[in-house]
């Protein structure tokens, strides 16, 4: 049963465009040597190319010639529920959708998006694991998947604004921008939406936050249920649309401005007009038109380097503005990290990875090779765009006993305005 | 039947009945593929796409370790690199510019063009045969490789085993006599011919969808693919 609905979301889901790929694929196993869960556990299903096998057995058996004739003489199997439980381990829990391992494809073939599509068939047999559906249907019932009720929400936007003393503006009408953060922010790194609204309040931006359009996570994207990942963003785009704003400001959040910026024209209707930018992208403007001057070697003194989110920097191309901010904040003692840029790799916990608990190790086990990157450099502050690999820096290093200090650009940035 | 008489039908019927077959079965492949469907992309870009597709291809055919954005890729599977780019390079060369090739090509479509050296084709032959064994131990012994690798991929690695080695040793007058090694040379390419569309070994096709969906995708984003 489960398989059936598995195997029925790969049919609808292979076009040209996946058909394509898994065609190219001459199974070098180049791909294996780039995945930091490879690399750090050892575990050959953890290769890329091997993360894909649903897909591609279903596609195969369904559509070519080869397929078929393997299936008849018992050359490969059908897929079975519990082939099925085993790959909702291996690509949710040792996954980040990092997608580094289509750079070194020497065929070039689009893993990543690859192993979303298996995601999408898992999570349509009911295959997603227990913690990570937990916190999608908090989402969807709640609104956040952190469990946030909009009382709750309320509350803590009001504690922020005379904790840090910060203008939030909440639902106003008129505004130009509407700025949507995350539920980590908001509950475990409250100084960083403080410290955003006070660099948007500096450069006169006419903006706000919106109580209906409250969370820019997307943990239907996580599961790659299409379904709620759009439901997801619609709440978003729907308080876009009613307060009138030109423009959409994702926060600190690597999945969402994948989910928003490059996703969503392509899945569902976005209003006409709305401008999807990420908050990275904002602050580079403000600081490039003199809407904001920043203090020149504020942070100069201790090694600071900077860590490369796959989806904003990777794949979001947002490789230069952060530099070139930290270039000004610690023209000094800025310091990059070996790979780097599109090359960089993952911290591990994204891809809904740090979401549940029975990855935990895994997700330590890639940490100790990034905290080595960190050590190399005797980096003693690292600095990031992505509240979720924040939320993996912090707890990893802890979990390791690192002094090393994290910080978002955007804290950076705040604490640097003159 | 004597070997002269295999040898006049290998050259002939079979050859032109695999050929027919190749070239009808990678058709069929692609038309397939074709009509699968092609989602249009909505998304508004952020660089150019057809930069990011040139140095994709780029990327693709000159992975060599000095190249800054590969340096690591390379580090990482050096032996997969060094043999696989070995190969491709020995049989791209032999099959284009040895002299007896130039003289089927010549059969084919009435034109030739000078062959290289014999001595160097020689060489680069018995380059791209050692590459294979190397490629073949690496398979037999790399976890992941023996993972991905089922009884087809085997197949793949004989088939393109088999002529190879028939072509090194007919060229070298070796062992056997003039009209068997041919024979056997040319009845294992006709195999190798049928046996390319139904394997992964017709990826010289869809490298092409594959290094420009990925390199249109980087440029789109602005990020070197």
């Amino acid at each position: 049963m489960k398989t059936a609905s598995a195997l029925n979301t790969y049919l609808k889901e292979t076009g040209g465009w996946v058909a394509a790929q898994l065609e190219a694929c001459t199974r070098c196993g180049i791909c294996a040597e780039a995945c930091h869960f490879y690399q750090a556990l050892g575990n050959p299903e953890y290769a890329p190319v091997w993360k894909l096998e649903p897909l591609r057995r279903a596609y195969e058996q369904r559509f070519t010639l080869a397929g078929k004739v393997k299936l008849a003489l018992g050359m490969e199997k059908r897929l079975t529920d519990s082939d099925l439980e085993h790959w909702s381990q291996i690509v949710y829990e040792a996954c980040t959708v990092c997608d580094k391992c289509a750079f070194v494809c020497p065929m070039g073939i689009e893993i990543g998006p690859l192993i979303h599509k298996v995601r999408t068939g898992l999570a349509a047999a009911g295959l997603v694991p227990g913690d990570l559906a937990e916190a999608t249907d908090k989402q969807k019932t709640i609104g956040s998947p952190l469990g946030v009720t909009d009382e709750m929400w309320r509350e803590r936007i009001d504690w922020i604004t005379d904790e840090w003393e910060a203008t939030i503006p909440v639902d106003k009408a008129g505004a130009e921008t509407l700025m949507v953060f995350t539920s980590i922010e908001l509950m475990k790194f409250p100084d960083n939406l403080a410290l955003i609204a006070k660099i948007l309040n500096k450069a006169g931006e006419n903006w706000t936050v919106s109580s209906r359009g409250r969370e820019v996570v997307n943990f239907g994207f996580f599961e790659a249920d299409e379904e709620l990942t759009k439901l997801f963003m619609h709440r978003v785009f729907q308080a876009a649309e009613e307060l009138g704003v030109k423009r959409l400001v994702i926060s600190e959040c690597g999945h969402a401005y994948e989910a928003f910026r490059w996703t969503a024209p392509n899945i569902m209707k976005v209003p006409e007009g709305l401008e999807i930018i990420h908050i990275t992208e904002l602050i580079h403007q403000y600081w490039k038109t003199g809407r904001i001057k920043i203090k020149e070697g504020a942070f100069d003194g201790e090694t600071i380097t900077f860590h490369d989110s796959c989806k904003i920097q990777r794949l979001g191309g947002l490789i230069k503005q952060p530099r070139e901010i930290l270039q000004v904040l610690a023209p000094t003692s800025f310091k990059e990290m070996t790979p780097n840029k599109e090359q960089s790799m993952c911290c591990g916990g994204g891809g809904g990875v740090i979401s549940i608990k029975e990855a935990d190790s895994n997700r330590y086990k890639v940490f100790e090779m990034k905290l080595e990157q960190l050590q190399d450099i005797g980096a003693q502050a690292v600095c990031m765009v992505c509240s979720n690999c924040r939320l993996q820096f912090v707890d990893s290093l802890a979990h390791f006993n690192s002094a090393v200090k994290v910080h978002s650009l955007a804290e950076l940035v705040a604490r640097a305005l003159i | 039947m004597d070997w002269t008489e295999i040898l006049r039908f290998s050259r002939g019927p079979l050859f032109h009945f695999s050929l027919v077959i190749f070239i009808a079965g990678m058709t069929y492949r692609l038309v397939r593929i074709i009509f699968l469907g092609w989602e249009k992309d909505r998304v508004k870009s952020q660089g150019s796409k057809l930069s990011g597709v040139i140095i994709s291809y780029l990327k693709g055919l000159i992975i060599l370790p000095f190249i800054p954005w590969v340096r690591r890729t390379f580090k990482n599977n050096a032996l997969t690199f060094i043999a696989g780019g070995l190969f491709h390079l020995s049989l791209f060369l032999v099959l284009i510019f040895g002299e007896a090739h130039i003289l089927v090509w010549q059969s084919l479509f009435g034109v030739s063009w000078a062959p290289m050296p014999n001595p160097i084709v020689d060489w680069v032959a018995a380059a791209g045969i050692v590459s294979l064994i190397i490629l073949l131990i690496n398979r037999l012994t790399h976890p992941v490789l023996r993972l991905l690798t089922r009884l087809p991929a085997w197949i793949n690695w004989t088939m393109v085993f088999l002529p190879f080695v028939t072509g090194y040793i007919m060229y070298h007058h070796l062992w056997f006599p003039y009209e068997v090694i041919f024979s056997l040379h040319l009845i294992f390419v006709c195999l190798l011919l049928i046996w390319i569309p139904f394997s992964r070994m017709s990826h010289f096709l869809f490298y092409f969808f594959s290094r420009t969906i990925h390199g249109a995708r980087a440029g789109k984003r602005a990020v070197t693919p």
